[in-house]
């Protein structure tokens, strides 16, 4: 093959390639012509590409849009086309578009950016504010706030009734030690019972599972909640026997006892939430509590003893 | 001129081909998708070293011009520390019912992805709010098409003006650091 001949065969392959793929499509003596805008994030698409695919023959052109987003196709055939629209860091955008003869159509394409809450394939309900859900816990923290803080000046007025009871019962008993423990007593009843009301009348979360160390602190009211009912009214019957003169017999010889009950369980209350950690295998007692739910409370002691150990670890999304 | 002659024989053949695929390689976009992700906040008080720990960031990248955008978002709710009543009063504090994400915006330029630490200036906004965390270092690792991202985001309550929880009446510290540890995948 001389240079003359090798020439010619490169133009004729050329020729060849132009014929077979832009040829068809611009042969159209009265072609449709295409045209539209590109925007996407509130502004013009420079660059985007847009092809367009004959539905009929499968023959497809692209151009791209220029600096203010626009783009024509001239020359296509009457018929129905695929168009689609793709940019970098846009989605891909794809309609369906019938041309006429001699007409010009036009079809602007929106893009979508690639990168939006929606793309990362969250929820509308995931991402949507709620505000009526945001007053609920609004409500649910202030109401615990004053629990928490009631719980703590009752925790005083408690302690000091225990201190009183040396004072009041027994061989150092006086009538003026038992006055003082009833008046310290019915203050510690007072601070109780409103520390309460906080907490049950707090409004619930719906759909959330109760984990951790406030199931021992709910537990924990399970017994001192009778006792601050128990130890009143025991203590008046006491009181009752010894201005009759009686020694404390029947179930209220019990008073102190149950005191001590119930001013331990609410310690151990106020302790399980203030710092965990003061009681030994908290997490264990809460699961032999409600067996019901000890996996989720072993798992939550195991993750905090491995993230102790060790740092955050990519253990894979739930 | 006999060694030439193949060479410029092919010319037509390689400029006919570099015409058809041309479009098809303008059209081309890389990125980058979040497969795993641990990202834990860490809460200091005197008497508690609490942390909160996520699995439900999901993340993208495009890669377009040399340089890497990057949208990491997480539900301010899907932080667990162990204890209801603690998320419960976190996610009230944060106002998550209200913000329910936490979204993080990066950019980065793609050859740095090759490096073994980036610093990248993060765009967090959380709790209503949008704070700039500028040059923060991250480690890289790379194992073929997947890249291991870890470090901290040095985040304080007042960069997001959350009012500091406080439990026996004292308040918990400003620094809530965030430790990250991701895994992306490449996607061509």
């Amino acid at each position: 093959m001389n240079g003359k001949s090798t020439k010619l065969v490169g133009v004729l392959a050329t020729l060849a390639v132009w014929l077979l793929t832009v040829a068809p499509l611009g042969a159209q003596s009265r072609g449709a012509t295409l045209s539209g805008t590109v925007t996407g994030a509130g502004s013009a698409v420079a660059h985007a590409m847009v092809t367009v695919e004959s539905l009929i023959t499968g023959e497809s052109k692209t151009t791209e849009t220029d600096a203010a987003g626009r783009y024509t196709v001239p020359d296509l055939a009457p018929g129905k086309y695929r168009v689609s629209v793709s940019a970098a860091g846009f989605n891909k955008q794809t309609v369906t578009v019938t041309l006429s003869a001699g007409l010009t159509h036009t079809e602007n394409f929106q893009l979508a950016s690639a990168l939006s809450l929606q793309s990362l394939g969250f929820s509308k309900s995931q991402t949507q504010s709620n505000s009526k859900e945001q007053a609920l816990l609004n409500k649910r923290s202030h109401m615990l706030q004053i629990h928490q803080k009631l719980g703590l000046i009752t925790a005083i007025p408690m302690i000091a009734t225990l201190v009183a009871a040396t004072q009041a019962g027994g061989r150092h008993g006086s009538p003026t030690g038992r006055d003082v423990h009833m008046a310290l007593g019915a203050a510690t009843a007072g601070l109780y019972w409103a520390t309460a009301y906080y907490a049950i009348f707090a409004p619930r979360v719906p759909g959330v599972k109760t984990r951790g160390p406030i199931r021992f602190h709910e537990a924990m009211a399970w017994i001192h909640g009778p006792g601050m009912i128990l130890t009143p009214i025991l203590g008046i019957l006491a009181e009752q026997q010894r201005n009759k003169g009686k020694r404390v017999h029947g179930m209220a010889k019990y008073h102190g006892l149950v005191a001590i009950i119930t001013a331990s369980a609410f310690g151990l209350a106020l302790v399980s939430v203030s710092k965990p950690g003061w009681i030994p295998g908290l997490e264990h007692h809460v699961a032999a509590l409600f067996p019901f739910h000890h996996r989720d409370i072993l798992n939550a002691a195991r993750r905090s003893q491995a993230s102790k150990a060790g740092g955050a670890t990519a253990e894979g999304r739930k | 001129m006999k060694f030439h002659k193949p060479l410029f024989a092919k010319i037509p053949a390689v400029c006919a081909l570099l015409f058809l695929a041309l479009p098809a390689l303008a059209a081309k976009q890389t990125g980058w998708v979040l497969e795993k992700s641990t990202l834990t906040y860490h809460v200091v008080h005197p008497l508690h070293h609490v942390e909160g720990v996520s699995h439900a960031a999901r993340g993208k990248a495009v890669c377009s011009n040399g340089e890497c955008s990057f949208l990491i978002a997480v539900p301010v709710k899907s932080f667990a520390s162990g204890d209801t009543n603690r998320d419960l009063h976190m996610l009230q504090i944060t106002r998550g019912a209200q913000f329910p994400m936490v979204v993080v915006r990066t950019q980065v330029p793609e050859a740095a992805l090759k490096s073994s630490t980036i610093h990248a200036n993060l765009v967090i906004q959380f709790a209503g709010h949008t704070a700039d965390f500028k040059q923060v270092p991250f480690h890289l690792t790379t194992h073929g098409d997947h890249m291991r991202v870890k470090g901290n985001i040095p985040a304080t309550l007042t960069d997001f003006k959350i009012p500091a929880p406080e439990l026996l009446f004292v308040p918990i510290k400003n620094q809530i650091p965030v430790s990250v540890n991701m895994i992306w995948r490449e996607v061509k």
